[in-house]
């Protein structure tokens, strides 16, 4: 899965069939098969062609308009970026550190290329928020900050050119260099801030819950909380006022809107799943986001919820979350755990579970198959890497529970079973 | 314990029956109140004379002290129990203007988790410890530190993960030997926790004493029973390399490299390689069929 797609957005020119090609170009009208393009005579234009909003893309899998979730990386393994139209769902580590940087990413992603944005929270001022987003990293520094930042940890042996395993250096490496600030995914300088001035051009909306709270509200019992009421009306209004589900056509400039929406679920919301565990609405939260992804796939937006599934009491709602959400990332950081000591996971600062991968138009998933991956937070970056394991070479482990010879000799003939009955392992 | 003091927001004192908390939490009023700040108090547990016993007048004088001991449900109707109950009397803190760093003792939150529902009192913390004013851009409000007496062992999991992903700081009482320690977690917002233990004794005019003892950055220790996994020690092939070594590897042509002296040695027919021999001795259920039989190919 080399995520060296065609970049740019070009309008139509998706070639469907290879066949139209060759088809159209000699006979005429010999085959159904027409080339979909800008010249084609398609009735319904608005289909065919497909949106050129800055900052997407198309899938080169289904075509699906894709967004940058802010750090390549991420892209690459959720197989290019983040549908436009779907809910990103990151399950929280435990300090909340590593999950706010991600939803810092995505927002910056939107302020670089000139993306609406909502910000939704309950706990900090999202006008706060918005001031401590990175600083992007631009052409001529970025090279230079990126090459610096990876060779300080480079190993001399890494330097020596592989000499018996040389095709393995041709593989694509798992983070591609810095790309061009008119491409597709932006590198960020975590240890610096957004410039103000790019802020303030940037449009935004804020929905910060206690404003909104009002203390003399006698909370009528109704099957969603209210906060979580409140917030998708916020949305809602913001979607239809703005033009974002086509229903103001005198906008000719379409664009997208990223939401994003801090600590999901936790009892600043509302919400009581993080206290106990046979709560009174334990549904609320499933409701809300089955009616936010009503929202979504109905406009132009893309939208990344972070919440705290570790404080979650009861274990079928994080599993439902789980399905009402399409595409699921779960961080584990190793602070505090007993595995902040383990020789293994050194170089790491935690593990990155990608749990889910939607199937939008499609019948199978887009799953990578690097399933051990682990992050680290450098000075300036936040990196995404495929965790080696050494091998485990103790004499104890996992050799004695391949009991294959014990199946298999039920399945041969008698006149072999004796023989491969006889041994415990398969040795090679 | 001083970076304790430095941060404001919620500070948990988590207690247990062993080791109580409200001598650290007068304690920690005590030194608040002699450094000149602000002190509300919301007393719920104990009474207000309970609470004050052991301080002298000067710090007395300073305590405000909101009473729902006495009263709770305002019963009594005398005017003198604060309204609203314990939300009321916790939202006419967070409605409070006087300016200067003011220090809030809660005692104690487990009172006010079993009377209240667990969102509205994380939503009232949380709205007390980030005051933040009104007016957008003004400068930083001076910090409110919140202290909240906590009783481990009536809250189950859920209700102390909630209030412990609001805390700035927990201090998880212990002890061994007569000797009581805290476990102090700081977390610093985007920062790491830090997490230190801290010796420490009242002493009995509510002075805290903080001892030299094992101040240690509690690590956690690998278990002795189990050895920290070490994956080179049992391989069958050598992974550090001595100067010699290396260089005689360096120097090995390998097999598919095509170097020119094997070129030259494949070009040219050498005497004992003339041909290549293939010695084979025909299996007994060997096919032996002398046509070619890609004769009929158009190759």
């Amino acid at each position: 899965m080399a995520a060296a797609a065609t970049c740019g957005t070009s309008a139509g020119n998706k070639g469907c069939t290879a066949a139209a090609a060759a088809a159209a170009g000699g006979k005429n009208n010999v085959t159904s098969f027409q080339r979909k393009g800008p010249r084609a005579s398609v009735p319904d234009s608005g289909c065919a062609r497909l949106v050129s909003i800055a900052g997407t893309r198309p899938s080169v899998r289904n075509g699906q308009l894709l967004v940058s979730t802010g750090l390549p990386a991420l892209d690459q393994l959720l197989g290019g970026g983040l549908a436009v139209g779907t809910v990103l769902l990151i399950e929280e580590d435990k300090y909340n550190i590593y999950s706010s940087l991600l939803f810092k990413y995505f927002l910056a992603e939107g302020v670089i290329n000139g993306h609406t944005l909502l910000v939704a929270s309950a706990k900090e001022d999202p006008a706060d928020i918005l001031q401590e987003l990175p600083a992007p990293l631009l052409d001529d520094n970025c090279k230079k900050d990126f090459d610096e930042d990876v060779g300080n940890h480079k190993t001399p042996e890494s330097n020596i050119k592989m000499k018996i395993a040389w095709r393995y250096q041709l593989l694509p490496k798992m983070e591609p260099g810095p790309v061009s600030s008119s491409r597709f995914g932006h590198y960020y300088d975590l240890s610096k801030r957004m410039p103000q001035e790019l802020i303030e051009t940037s449009k935004w909306h804020g929905f910060f819950f206690p404003e909104k709270l009002s203390p003399t509200l006698n909370i009528e019992p109704c099957s969603l909380t209210h906060g979580y009421i409140k917030l998708l009306q916020f949305i809602q209004n913001v979607i239809y006022e703005e033009g974002f589900d086509g229903s103001n056509p005198q906008k000719k400039q379409k664009n997208i809107l990223r939401i994003g929406i801090q600590n999901l679920g936790s009892p600043l919301w509302g919400d009581d799943i993080c206290c106990t565990e046979n709560c009174d609405n334990s549904h609320s939260l499933t409701k809300f986001l089955y009616v936010l992804r009503g929202l979504l796939r109905t406009s132009l937006s893309a939208c990344i919820i972070t919440m705290p599934t570790h404080l979650i009491q009861n274990k079928a709602i994080i599993a439902r979350v789980t399905n009402l959400s399409d595409t699921v990332v779960g961080l584990e950081s190793f602070i505090g755990s007993e595995r902040e000591t383990n020789p293994l996971y050194k170089d790491y600062h935690g593990l990155i579970h990608i749990r889910q991968i939607p199937r939008l138009n499609n019948l199978i998933y887009d799953v990578s198959d690097v399933k051990d991956l682990a992050f680290k937070l450098k000075r300036k970056l936040f990196t995404i890497e495929r965790l080696h394991l050494p091998p485990d070479l103790s004499d104890t482990v996992s050799r004695s529970s391949k009991q294959i010879p014990a199946a298999s000799s039920r399945l041969l003939g008698q006149e072999c079973g004796v023989m491969a009955g006889g041994r415990k392992h398969l040795d090679f | 314990m001083e970076s304790v003091w430095g941060l404001g927001g919620l500070v948990l004192l988590r207690d247990s029956v062993e080791w109580e908390g409200r001598s650290l939490l007068k304690a920690l009023v005590k030194k608040s109140a002699l450094c000149g700040e602000q002190v509300h108090i919301l007393g719920c547990e104990v009474s207000e004379d309970e609470f004050r016993e052991g301080f002298d007048s000067s710090i007395n004088s300073r305590l405000v002290y909101h009473d729902l001991f006495r009263d709770p449900f305002n019963w009594s109707q005398a005017g003198e129990a604060l309204p609203g109950g314990p939300l009321g009397a916790l939202r006419a803190l967070c409605r409070r203007t006087e300016p200067g760093p003011v220090t809030i003792a809660l005692d104690s939150l487990s009172w006010l988790l079993l009377h209240l529902p667990c969102t509205t009192l994380c939503q009232a913390l949380c709205a007390l410890s980030q005051q933040h004013s009104p007016l957008g851009g003004s400068p930083p409000v001076e910090p409110v530190r919140v202290l909240g007496l906590l009783h481990m062992e009536l809250h189950g999991p859920g209700p102390m993960g909630a209030l412990s992903s609001l805390a700035q700081t927990e201090v998880t009482l212990s002890g061994t030997a007569g000797q009581a320690l805290a476990h102090i977690l700081c977390q610093r917002p985007r920062q790491h926790p830090t997490h230190q233990t801290q010796c420490f004794s009242i002493l009995p005019d509510f002075s805290l004493d903080l001892q030299e003892g094992p101040l240690l950055e509690s690590q956690p220790h690998p278990d002795p029973h189990i050895p920290p996994v070490e994956p080179t020690t049992h391989l069958t092939f050598n992974l550090n390399l001595s100067k010699k070594e290396r260089e005689a590897k360096d120097s090995l042509t390998l097999p598919f490299q095509f170097s020119s002296e094997k070129q030259q040695a494949l070009l040219r027919p050498g005497p004992s390689q003339a041909t290549s021999n293939i010695f084979y001795e025909p299996d007994v259920y060997d096919d032996l069929d002398q046509e070619d039989p890609d004769d009929d190919l158009d190759v």
